[in-house]
């Protein structure tokens, strides 16, 4: 009975009485809801359904637009504009953040339709920060149409006020790359003469000829060293002056003294110069830093992501009547009127009508909670069903939001701090190599001078240290990479070492062990007349009408009745007519009579009734995942313990940890507690891994050694995350330990043959056995095995 | 041999204009966004005649 057909759109399912299709590419194409066909129409119109085509397909549902409709016109009045953007003249500029986005095709879908609006000067969008920013001509079109064609194509913007919008990773990111041609340019030209310069060595070579090419490295590595190296040279200045040597010291010591050197010997006529080992050093330690910044800025920003939980506008209640402002210009006092499924701009407490608000996203308690006058309500929960005013006591960062926000920036920032294997390792490698080459130089010098410098040469480009330095981030880029075909992102560079040393999993329990959305799991009928399916079906052909996320555990369920007459009673149910028959559907006040037995399993209870009588009772509850289960048992037998920490209650927390078998399990936590209690297992000596995903999960995951959150998170806690999951299932979890173990592997394979490497060759470079070119040749090929080592990585399943 | 004289500071030259155009269009932004054109160069957007433009 259930066709499985999914939205052409947003992928969800299509419901069964809902038959709207669209003509994209000459078929017809189903879609799930009005939204969805609005939005296909309109991409096919403009003529860009190649948007369909390169697309990777999206989350079921994540493209779903969101019916707000009219809200956009309030953004082209003059104050919104002082608000959001900065203008020259008749030009203005403005960045918007754009929700929503999920792929590369998103971002040119975007740009597309932009420019076919009139006045549009620019538009340049950031697909890995979600960034937009658009010039335009303020003459010929305005702020709110601009913002109402990102809605109208499904996605959720939210204009930035101009001092959020800076961000110092374009350029880190720029002067990083300019550094990277520079060092990969200096690199490959002085190579070119060096191999002139060994062969000259081999075969004899023009003295002139030889003062002139060392002249021409010398021009060519300089810029190397002083441009392309001098962020190593900075962070070991900063590092010694703080008293806390880092790898910088020993990589600037060797790039700075083989310069030196190289230059000593090229005006003097020397014996050797060492300009290819220094600009091959170079190249390679750029290329790691970049790899490493490029994961870095794959995370998510912290200033939108929290702003994003907010409404971008509210409507205040004033004296002259209701007037839309930009959520920074609300104060303490305002009242603020707020509709069912807005989010709450600020925390106060309802002044004016009834409501249930959804605060899982922040408390992680699954069920919505009945807000009356008098309740206090908090900034970024959901307004479900009511229209209420409220008074705002307390705004932005001082709001529990901005609480929760401020606590996961702390957080992070005191994470147990650890120094990388490998750059542990490379330092101690790179101050021996040193040492040794020193040692070297002075024996040579005193039993053969002439060949003191040659010698020397060999030990320092046979030990070069690129082999060690390529040991890690080739390892973690491929594994990076793999991981990302696998649905995993990774943005912290060191996460993958520390997931690959844990001992400790602590789930998160609503939305992240269970779906986040409440299911239908018991009917009970009490009419012999109708069977559970009839029960259903009508249930759902009534909650067609309500906002509640109660609701869409029915309307899920496929439905060919029709209701009429619906009308939604807040705090109460639904009630509407089927085929001449009165229904209701609610809570027990709202439909019971006395002899209706109330059942006795967890959840919420929902009843249907007509005529004054409970015909069928259902049980609404969150469920498990289906892959729940098999992934923490796998995870335990892979030698992992396993937690449960929860903000909900105390039931259902035991049932879900009872049901996956997990015996740590804590309810009713704040934040506060969550993080509490992860540092009692980190003071233990455990090294956890927190996966998680509501707001309220954000300061645990910053504080955890390493952090796992499903893209269908809060932004917040996205942002506080290492690695973040695509898709709708827990196993990539086990995939991503199993990957850690094995890149670490890698890992420690690279660097042993590094070391071994050097290890043999030393001796054999000190004893004068190894001419410079050999030597050369023995550091290109230890570099190349790490390399096609850590390749073998693209091959994780 | 002598005509390396010449062509090595030629090839130094070319080789300063190279990083001259790079630094020039990594400033103008070309490589701000690596991502989205990789996927670009497969959409054209001009198989439809303009008159579908309905705005």
């Amino acid at each position: 009975m259930a066709r499985a057909e999914s939205c052409f759109h947003c992928a969800l399912p299509v419901p069964a009485n809902c038959d709207i299709r669209v003509e994209i590419g000459g078929r017809q194409r189903p879609v799930c809801c009005p939204g969805c066909q609005a939005v296909a129409t309109l991409i096919r119109d403009a003529g860009l359904e190649n948007y369909y085509e390169s697309r990777d397909t999206p989350d079921p549902g994540a493209v779903r637009p969101a019916d707000e409709a009219g809200e956009w016109q309030v953004f082209d009045r003059e104050d919104m504009l002082d608000a959001f953007a900065t203008r020259d003249g008749d030009q203005v500029e403005a960045t918007v953040y754009v929700g929503g986005m999920y792929c590369a095709a998103c971002s040119w879908l975007i740009d597309a339709a932009l420019r076919q609006l009139p006045g549009i000067l620019g538009a340049d969008i950031n697909p890995v920060t979600h960034r937009l920013r658009v010039t335009w001509n303020s003459s010929a079109t305005g702020l709110g149409r601009i913002l109402a064609t990102l809605a109208d194509l499904g996605y959720k913007p939210q204009p930035l006020a101009p001092d959020s919008t800076e961000r110092p990773e374009r350029a880190e990111q720029r002067s990083a790359l300019k550094r990277l041609l520079v060092a990969s340019l200096g690199m490959m030209q002085v190579m070119m003469f060096a191999v002139a310069l060994y062969s000259g060595e081999f075969q004899g070579i023009d003295g002139d000829m030889e003062r002139f090419l060392r002249l021409v490295s010398f021009l060519v590595t300089t810029p190397v060293v002083f441009y392309s190296a001098r962020p190593f040279f900075a962070g070991a200045i900063r590092g010694l002056r703080a008293r806390r040597p880092g790898m910088d010291v020993p990589v600037s010591v060797a790039i700075g003294s083989a310069y030196v050197a190289s230059v000593y010997a090229t005006f003097t006529n020397g014996p050797a110069v060492w300009y290819d080992s220094v600009t091959m050093f170079v190249f390679f330690l750029t290329v790691a830093r970049y790899l490493e910044m490029r994961a870095r800025h794959r995370s998510i920003d912290r200033s939108a992501a929290l702003a994003s939980l907010l409404p971008n506008t509210a409507t205040r209640l004033a004296a002259d009547g209701r007037q839309q402002v930009p959520v920074a210009q609300l104060a303490a006092g305002d009242i603020a009127l707020i509709r069912p499924g807005e989010s709450f701009p600020a925390d106060g407490s309802i002044t004016t009508g009834r409501t249930s608000v959804d605060e899982s996203m922040l408390t992680g308690e699954s069920k919505p909670q009945p807000k009356a006058a008098g309740n206090a309500v908090m900034a970024g929960s959901v307004n479900i069903d009511g229209i209420v005013e409220m008074r705002v006591d307390v705004t932005g960062t001082d709001t529990t939001l901005g609480t929760i926000g401020r606590l996961s920036e702390r957080a992070r920032y005191t994470r147990p701090a650890f120094v990388l294997l490998a750059d542990r390792v490379a330092s101690y490698i790179v101050v021996a190599i040193l040492a040794i080459a020193a040692v070297v130089a002075v024996s040579w010098y005193l039993v053969d001078p002439d060949r003191a410098f040659v010698v020397t040469l060999s030990v320092l480009v046979v030990t070069c240290p690129c082999a060690l330095a390529l040991a890690t981030p080739t390892a973690f880029a491929a594994a990076g990479s793999r991981l990302a075909d696998l649905h995993l992102l990774v943005t912290s560079g060191n996460a993958i070492e520390t997931l690959s040393r844990a001992t400790h999993v602590v789930f998160d329990k609503t939305g992240t062990l269970t779906r986040g959305m409440p299911e239908v799991v018991r009917t009970v009928t009490h009419d012999p007349g109708f069977t559970e399916r009839e029960c259903l079906q009508i249930a759902a052909a009534l909650e067609v009408a309500s906002t509640h996320p109660i609701a869409r555990a029915f309307t899920r369920h496929e439905s060919d009745i029709a209701a009429t007459g619906l009308e939604v009673r807040v705090g109460a149910g639904v009630e509407g007519v089927i085929d001449g028959r009165h229904w209701q559907l609610g809570n027990a006040a709202f439909v019971t009579d006395a002899r209706t037995r109330m059942p006795d399993d967890d959840g919420t209870h929902v009843f249907l009734g007509t005529d004054g009588r409970v015909v069928a009772t259902f049980t609404v509850a969150d469920t498990l995942r289906e892959d729940a289960g098999e992934t923490l048992a796998m995870l335990r037998r892979m030698g992992y313990e396993t937690s449960l920490v929860s903000g909900d209650g105390e039931a259902p927390v035991a049932r879900a940890a009872a049901s996956l078998g997990i015996g740590d399990a804590h309810f009713g936590c704040t934040p506060d507690d969550k993080l509490d209690y992860i540092h009692a297992l980190q003071e233990r000596g455990d090294v956890v891994v927190m996966v998680g995903d509501g707001i309220n999960d954000a300061p645990v995951l910053a504080g955890a050694d390493a952090s796992i959150a499903p893209s269908h998170a809060a932004s917040l806690a996205q942002s506080s995350a290492d690695i973040l999951v695509l898709g709708d299932s827990l196993h990539p979890v086990v995939t991503l330990m199993l990957g850690a173990r094995r890149t670490m592997r890698i890992v420690r394979q690279n660097l042993a043959w590094a070391i071994i490497y050097n290890l043999s060759a030393v001796p054999l470079a000190a004893a004068g056995f190894v001419p410079p070119w050999l030597a050369a040749i023995g550091m290109s090929t230890s570099s190349l095995v790490v390399v096609l080592n850590a390749l073998r990585l693209s091959r994780i399943r | 041999m002598s005509i390396l004289y010449l062509l090595i500071p030629l090839a130094l030259l070319l080789l300063a204009g190279a990083v001259w155009a790079f630094f020039w269009a990594v400033g103008s932004g070309q490589f701000d966004d690596l991502d989205t054109p990789a996927v670009r160069v497969i959409m054209d957007d001009d198989e439809r005649p303009p008159e579908d433009r309905t705005e």
